[in-house]
């Protein structure tokens, strides 16, 4: 355990998490330094616009189909920068709305900013790369992998497994 | 791009059950060549599936943990697929966040699982040195043997697994009874997460009651259903979601109608007795509707009260079952429960006006409770109400007085034997209980204090891991390696020398307070790396094992994969030491204790198995674990839903149990159930637990959650459970929080009179102010650390959610607050 007297308010660095055992994967350290990662696919996904930006407002969210009509995604605009976000202050993200537990489609819970399944109540973060809060699932939502094209956001890909789907694109 | 591979055609199929919760929902596993892949075609997969297809709702989804590639010792590598069965009756279809990672966590010796044990060790020292089992089991027989024909056989400790699912089952729990209690004949024995060698709930056993009593549709048939201390829709999931929840939904109302043509019938009412506001209170008010969800958010300690005060206005109002009271239980101690425990001189209203003020709540909320649990309904029909309990209640404030509280309300009730009642625990781990009797007595001995004290020379620990677990666990740490030391030395200056020279220096440093420890697990552990000789044994899917879900459903759990390296099945590791210890006792000529390790030449699981069934005649004696007439054979027959325990043998044919007591038959001697009454002055808080109440501010709630299984031995090593807590979380009411500085992630510092653990702040309105709760049994942070080591002197049991504790801000942790999730872990709509 760690037992050094530490003054409250100094951050805790890598070395003290890692010397706890604790630290988190190689994907969390390079978040925690800015670098972007691209664990994203998009190789073989069709280029689908969504939105224009200068129509999403903070808290915006919109429903649409990914990678194809039987993939219902959302398309949410959260109120400050998140991981894997796009747009001019990174709070532009989109998740697929089939729960990766039993495949029922998710809600967006607007006050607590949480995509809950309404099946068995399994809830994801959008905030957090989509990761489940709590719930049976057994990884976070899909995250679909948007880009910025002339003031229009477009889906250009999947990272993770989309529900019902041995590979996302059928 | 991502995807999982699909098992052709061809692929060979297994029947089994999740090695993780109480609850043993079935799966099925597909194994195939690495490479040989199905293809999408119903045609030509082994699910029949159109994978070119979207599948649909609750359609047969392979998720990517369901699938891991690994290699068995022919050096060939197999994909395997677990799937969850939707012919269990248990899940239908549906996994959990644990069972859902069944593939994940299987050994690959180029994956995460890789840390497993794969080779017998000693230790010399600060080393352990790979040894062959021949050396290992003759080293460590050779040393108990010294102990027992010098300090007697109860110098041999021991903390084993009694429990079903992974690594248990009856197998190895009766060949580790074997050894022990035909073999060495030892009393210092304890059970895997406890300090002695007893039942959690011996005053359900002295009522004539069994642990597990009831079946799981009966909670779709309950009209209301109450859950004391326990969190079902993170810990016994599938029976909330599958059972509890569609009752709760109206969903199962058909089903009611059937079997209660001539009653009135409504969707299920549900009372949560718990400190925390949970994702089960949530989730059931989102399937029931507010209004049939009574949540008693209560003090700790108060759910003696609580119990003992609703069953007093049921009393009151004369919503007793008379009739089953008269009929079936032995009037004299039901009068003795009236006087003593229900303190009938006293006036309801004053009772009820303490017990509530005690538990913090509303004295109306427990009327309100008494209504639901036992106000007859239309026609003066009886409620059906199932009674559930768990750790809350169990490793409450006084193990046996807490456990009586609930097992007579139920015979007060009548709540037993009949579809939708029942009085259970709610379970952690699956049982697989058949062993020979135990040698203690009751209280039963407290094996953590002879090890500290050094009455243990030896303690042999499987399956569990006390250093993280126990009660005041920093203590056993340190015993260990004090002791332990002592040993560890001794080996290390005989090291490649003759084993005889090696057992004289080893009982040497015994005399001086040494200790000789053996670790047996299938991961090193904060315990097995104390160990002077570490024992590899196999895993679930590894070994044929059989075990008893909680309504006694009992199944076989099929291997279909070779254990790594040299890992044998724990009843094979008994099995060597066993016959080592009669060559041993053979070539000295003392054929009496040769004797007592005779007949340990099992040749496979089921030998195991078949051996351990003549303890079972079949008949109303048994034990709930009972399954006379059944074999492998019989198992794999009956598939996923197997047969209910006990099984009764009716013209010499096996016959399954789908609940306990129909017959009003109950667990004693005059075949009548009986009150346990309580003494009058209902106990409060023992010295040590109230010393710590006054030193420090926070009540220390500890206990498991959704996505960590036990101490994470599996899921530490996987990251999608382990991204979620990869240290011990800590909830806490925000404002407290806010008062002390401390944000979502941040380092805190959970300190007593006992010891520290370092946790992750979660700020959460699931629990109230100046309560908390901490992850238990976490690796990096042992809730254990903090408990003290008070026990109920009646039971030996201790009172583990006791824990009173100062937290300190360390400082932010930003590598957690941006990765992980602090969103409430309660909110379901």
């Amino acid at each position: 355990m760690s037992k050094g007297a530490k003054k409250p308010g100094l951050s805790v660095d890598r070395r003290q998490l890692l010397s706890m055992g604790a630290a988190v994967g190689a994907a969390g350290l390079a978040a925690s330094k800015g670098i972007s990662q691209s664990a994203a696919q998009t190789s073989g996904f069709p280029t689908v616009q969504v939105a224009q930006l200068s129509d999403l407002a903070v808290g915006a969210e919109i429903e649409f189909d990914y990678p194809d009509a039987d993939s219902p995604a959302v398309l949410l605009r959260l109120d400050g920068p998140v991981e894997g976000g796009i747009g001019p202050d990174q709070t532009i993200v989109a998740y697929s709305r089939l729960c990766t537990h039993k495949g029922c489609p998710v809600n967006y819970n607007a006050a607590h900013r949480m995509l809950i399944c309404p099946c068995h109540w399994s809830s994801f973060d959008p905030a957090k790369k989509g990761r489940m809060i709590i719930g049976q699932a057994s990884q976070g939502l899909p995250q679909i992998t948007l880009r910025l094209t002339n003031g229009a956001v477009e889906a250009v890909g999947v990272e993770g497994l989309i529900y019902g789907r041995q590979q996302n694109i059928l | 791009m991502t995807k999982t591979p699909i098992p052709p055609k061809d692929a060979e199929r297994f029947s089994t059950v999740c090695q993780f919760c109480i609850v043993g929902c079935g799966y099925r596993v597909y194994k195939w060549p690495e490479g040989s892949d199905g293809g999408h075609a119903p045609g030509d997969n082994a699910l029949g599936v159109d994978y070119s297809e979207q599948q649909p709702v609750d359609g047969a989804w392979i998720a990517p943990l369901m699938h891991r590639v690994v290699s068995d010792r022919d050096g060939k590598r197999y994909s395997v697929a677990i799937v969850p069965d939707d012919d269990c009756n248990v899940n239908s279809g549906m996994a959990s966040v644990r069972g859902a990672g069944l593939a994940a966590s299987l050994y690959q010796a180029d994956g995460p699982t890789r840390t497993r044990l794969t080779t017998p060790a000693i230790r010399a020292g600060r080393t352990q040195d790979a040894a062959g089992w021949d050396e290992a089991v003759d080293l460590g027989a050779r040393i108990i043997k010294a102990v027992i024909d010098r300090w007697g056989p109860d110098a041999v400790g021991m903390k084993f697994f009694d429990h079903g699912g992974g690594g248990g089952g009856f197998e190895n729990n009766w060949a580790a009874g074997r050894f022990f209690f035909h073999g060495i004949r030892t009393r210092t024995c304890s059970i895997h997460n406890r300090p002695a060698y007893n039942s959690e709930v011996h005053a359900a056993a002295d009522a004539g009651l069994a642990p597990l009593t009831n079946a799981y549709v009966d909670a779709q048939l309950a009209d209301t259903i109450l859950v004391v201390g326990a969190n079902p829709y993170e810990t016994q999931t599938n029976y909330f979601l599958n059972h509890m929840v569609k009752n709760l939904s109206g969903e199962s109302l058909s089903l009611k109608k059937s079997a209660f043509p001539d009653e009135e019938v409504a969707s299920g009412k549900i009372i949560i007795v718990d400190p925390r506001r949970t994702m089960t209170v949530a989730a059931a008010e989102q399937a029931a509707g507010v209004e049939n969800v009574l949540h008693l958010q209560i003090e700790p300690g108060a759910d003696l009260w609580v119990m003992n005060a609703i069953a007093r206005i049921i009393l009151e109002r004369k919503w007793h079952d008379v009739g089953f009271i008269r009929r079936y239980t032995e009037t004299q101690t039901f009068d003795a429960y009236q006087r003593s425990t229900l303190m009938r001189d006293r006036s309801v209203d004053e009772l009820v006006d303490e017990a509530a003020r005690r538990a913090g709540i509303e004295p109306e909320l427990l009327h309100k409770a008494a209504d639901w649990i036992a106000r007859p309904k239309a026609n003066r029909t009886r409620r059906r109400t199932l009674l559930h309990y768990e750790k809350g209640l169990i490793w409450g404030i006084k193990n046996y007085e807490n456990i009586a509280s609930i097992v007579d309300l139920a015979l007060l009730t009548g709540n037993l034997g009949k579809p939708g009642t029942g009085c259970s625990r709610l379970g952690g781990h699956q049982e697989g209980y058949v062993r020979p009797a135990p040698l203690g007595g009751r209280p039963a001995l407290n094996v953590d204090e002879a090890v500290r004290r050094g009455e243990a020379k030896v303690f042999w620990i499987a399956g569990c891991n006390p250093v993280l677990t126990t009660l005041r666990s920093g203590a056993i740490g340190d015993t260990l390696k004090q002791r332990g030391g002592l040993v560890a030395d001794a080996l290390a200056s005989t090291r490649g020398q003759p084993v005889e020279r090696r057992v004289v220096a080893v009982v040497e440093a015994m005399k001086q307070g040494g200790m000789f420890v053996l670790g047996q697990d299938i991961y090193p552990t904060a315990s097995t790396e104390l160990a002077h000789l570490v024992l590899p044994a196999a895993g679930w899917g590894e070994m044929n094992l059989t075990s008893i879900n909680g309504e006694r459903r009992l199944r076989l759990y099929q291997r279909f994969m070779d254990p790594p390296g040299d890992a044998l099945p724990d009843w094979k590791i008994m099995a060597l030491f066993a016959q080592r210890l009669h060559a041993l006792y053979s070539a000295e000529n003392n054929p009496e204790m040769a004797r007592h390790f005779l007949d340990f030449d099992w040749t496979d699981d089921e030998a195991v198995f078949i051996d351990a069934r003549y303890t079972f005649k079949g008949g109303p004696g048994d034990p709930m674990e009972g399954y006379a007439g059944v074999d492998y054979k019989l198992l794999r027959e009956l598939g996923v839903n197997g047969i209910q325990t006990p099984v009764q043998l009716v013209d010499g044919v096996p016959v399954g149990s789908e609940r306990l007591f129909e017959d009003k038959r109950f667990g004693t001697k005059s075949g009548k159930a009986r009150f346990v009454p309580a003494p009058p002055p209902w106990p409060g808080y023992a010295a040590k637990v109230m010393r710590q109440k006054q030193q420090h501010r926070f009540w220390i709630n500890n206990g498991r959650s959704n996505h960590i299984w036990q101490t994470a031995y599996h899921h530490r090593y996987l990251e999608f459970y382990k991204e979620r807590a990869p240290i011990p979380y800590l909830e806490m009411h925000p404002s407290d929080a806010e008062e002390l500085q401390i944000k979502p992630g941040d380092l805190v510092e959970v300190a007593n009179d006992m010891g520290k653990v370092s946790a992750m702040a979660y700020p959460s309105d699931a629990v109230k102010t100046g309560h908390c709760f901490l992850l238990f049994g976490q690796p990096k942070g042992a809730a254990g650390d903090l408990i003290s080591d008070h026990v109920d002197p009646d039971t030996t049991i201790p009172w583990y959610k006791g824990v009173w504790a100062d937290v300190r801000l360390v400082g932010p942790a930003p590598e957690f607050a941006e990765r992980i999730s602090f969103k409430p872990q309660n909110v379901a709509e």
